[in-house]
């Protein structure tokens, strides 16, 4: 295996009595792309500040090609980053802001003007050398800060939710265009976000973070696939949730919903062959509550009364119906509590419906305590 | 309506600001002897006190100058300081002064800066200077000396507030690409507030030049400031003609300073809009 260009070794950071990373450990691979993906303060920018040198440790280390760099300032780290105000100077034009860095390094204003010039072609924003920041659109602020991230050629660049100040069909536009550059260049990136698309498209590796401790490593596929926890579930989407009681069966898991009419589901757990995906201690000889996840969009409506095989199903009632311009999301109320699924054709409210969910849709853990609990208030 | 609501408000300052400075303003070209109109206060003034005049500007540039050295200096350090401690105590003690009225600060640099004063002593008492080479203070250095440290709280509180205001994360992308901490004061942080070092440096300019506890208590003799030569001839000669024209000379020295500002805030405004 490759030895990876970072290390970071049970790094724990503290805002005063308050523990923001609780012992992190990540091996990073040079050349990868890295998504730290998380919902709001769940330490993600912490980590990737820490990183930088903007936060201090309180325990652990970070390696970077061997070396602990924590003692180090942030000048001395050898990263950029992109920040998500842009962090343009305004006293600046666009090539003042690009070459800063290669000032601070000594280059001659020749070599200088010519990087900058090679760097905006590379990004499309030929003759803006001369143009005031503020005059630029978001997209092209965006351009520009990345411009002057790469202009130093860092090892580790560090992008700091770079995207989510701009419209949806730029955002779109340049997730792809970080990417191929990162690739281009050969370049280690380390991107936050809390958007899973974006982490899902941009990333080789998506960690998941969760209350400071990472959750889940892995790649899109598998984060999104085969989620380890509840957490990562429904992070990743799977947030309707229904409580079941799973046993081993000779199919591999028989789960049935004790709240409602719907029949017991004897399926495969072997996900490569449409099984369902399965923590290990949900299932046992004898029947154990469980937590079962699945997409509105994995699943689908049945409106008539036909058996589907190989799926969940949950009678219920349209309680809501919302258009998304590919289909229709719809509330369903049944016997164990209310769930969206996509259907492609409109329906109505009050229709009587069944929901299928296939046995490759269902991710299926052990009940957490804490949902038993408050089920039963 | 709203005129009305404004009403009081303007008569109190047309009454109590605007009539007395454009009286003395026009006044100062009265020759109070004869009644008639014309130059001859300035010309007494000039005669009489050109070297104050000239003195005068140098304290006032000097103090100036070194109040912004200064107030940059410790808006930097409580924006980039990295030793949260020394950081805290700098925030609670550089404001202290700002406490103190400008004539206690003139009364204690005299006993302060005085040739038996506390800073001799202390210099003595330590063995860096003997009681020969003593020497007083108490001239222009004085002056620029309880200036500096009168007006460095303001100065600083205003260019600290605006540092503290700043978006970090402009500071931080500098130290990321390699900036030092002094790198990124002088090429990012200053630039970022230099409207508001402007406005501080400005107001202090105009505060000094109108003080006149100060060179009154520390300037023994002459030259003085002119704060002191109107006083001077108001109290001493009932010279009300030259005294104006002096004032009328302080309102210039001010007016340039202040146009400078205003020249700044339209360039500003004017950036604001083309945006």
């Amino acid at each position: 295996m490759t030895e990876p260009v970072i290390s970071i070794r049970n790094l724990r950071v503290a805002y005063g009595d308050n523990e923001v990373l609780k012992g992190i450990d990540l091996a990073i691979a040079p050349g990868s792309f890295i998504a730290l993906l998380g919902a709001s303060g769940c330490g993600k920018t912490t980590l990737l500040r820490t990183l930088a040198g903007f936060n201090e440790a309180a325990g652990g280390s970070i390696l970077v090609d061997g070396k602990d760099i924590l003692a180090l300032a942030p000048e001395r780290r050898g990263m950029a980053m992109v920040f998500q105000s842009y962090a343009l100077w305004s006293h600046m034009n666009v090539a003042q802001n690009i070459g800063y860095g290669l000032k601070l390094r000594g280059i001659s204003k020749p070599e200088i003007a010519e990087r900058v010039t090679k760097l905006l072609a590379m990004l499309g924003l030929q003759g803006y050398e001369q143009r005031p920041v503020a005059e630029l659109s978001g997209g092209q602020r965006q351009r520009v800060a990345l411009g002057r991230a790469l202009a130093v050629e860092p090892k580790i660049l560090l992008l700091d939710e770079p995207l989510s100040n701009l419209d949806a069909r730029i955002r779109l536009q340049m997730r792809h265009e970080i990417r191929s550059i990162q690739k281009k260049l050969g370049l280690t990136a380390i991107l936050v976000t809390h958007d899973r698309e974006e982490a899902m498209v941009m990333a080789d590796q998506v960690v998941i973070l969760d209350q400071g401790r990472i959750a889940q490593i892995g790649t899109p596929e598998e984060v999104f696939q085969r989620p380890s926890s509840p957490f990562v579930a429904s992070f990743m989407g799977a947030e309707n949730i229904v409580d079941c009681v799973a046993k081993r069966s000779e199919k591999g898991i028989a789960i049935s919903v004790p709240k409602s009419q719907a029949s017991t589901l004897e399926c495969s757990t072997d996900a490569a062959a449409d099984g369902a995906c399965v923590a290990e201690d949900a299932m046992g000889e004898a029947p154990r509550p469980v937590q079962v996840h699945f997409r509105s969009e994995s699943a689908f409506l049945s409106l008539t009364e036909t058996a589907v095989s190989n799926a969940l199903q949950l009678p219920g009632r349209v309680a809501q119906v919302s258009y998304l311009g590919s289909g229709y999301r719809c509330e369903i109320d049944t016997d164990c509590g209310s769930f969206f699924v996509d259907h492609p054709t409109r329906v109505s409210p009050d229709d009587v419906v069944t929901i299928c969910i296939p046995a490759g849709a269902l991710h299926v853990f052990r009940m957490d305590p804490a949902r038993t609990v408050a089920a039963r208030h | 309506m709203p005129i009305a609501l404004l009403s009081p408000a303007l008569l109190m300052v047309g009454l109590l600001f605007v009539y007395p400075l454009l009286f003395s303003l026009a006044y100062a070209f009265r020759n109070e002897a004869t009644g008639a109109w014309g130059l001859v206060n300035f010309e007494k003034a000039f005669e009489l006190y050109s070297n104050d005049i000239l003195y005068t500007v140098f304290i006032l540039v000097l103090a100036t100058v070194l109040t912004g050295l200064f107030a940059v200096a410790i808006g930097g350090y409580l924006t980039l300081g990295e030793n949260r401690r020394t950081v805290a105590i700098l925030r609670w003690l550089y404001r202290w002064p700002l406490f103190i009225p400008m004539v206690v600060a003139g009364q204690l640099m005299r006993t302060f800066l005085a040739k038996n004063g506390m800073l001799n002593n202390g210099l003595m008492s330590l063995g860096l200077i003997e009681p020969i080479n003593a020497v007083s203070m108490l001239d222009w250095r004085g002056v620029v000396i309880t200036f500096v440290w009168k007006q460095l709280p303001f100065a600083a509180l205003l260019i600290s507030g605006a540092m503290a205001s700043m978006d970090r994360s402009m500071i931080e992308s500098a130290r990321n690409l390699g900036a030092s901490r002094f790198h990124a004061l002088v090429e990012i942080v200053i630039p970022q507030v230099k409207a508001s070092i402007a406005v501080s440096l400005i107001l202090s300019f105009v505060t000094m030049l109108s003080a006149l506890s100060v060179p009154m208590m520390v300037i023994a003799g002459s030259p003085t400031m002119i704060t002191v030569d109107m006083a001077w001839r108001v109290n001493s000669y009932s010279d009300y003609g030259v005294a104006n024209a002096l004032g009328f000379i302080s309102c210039a020295m001010s007016g340039v300073v202040a146009w400078f500002y205003l020249r700044q805030s339209v360039r500003e405004q004017s950036r604001i809009v083309a945006k």
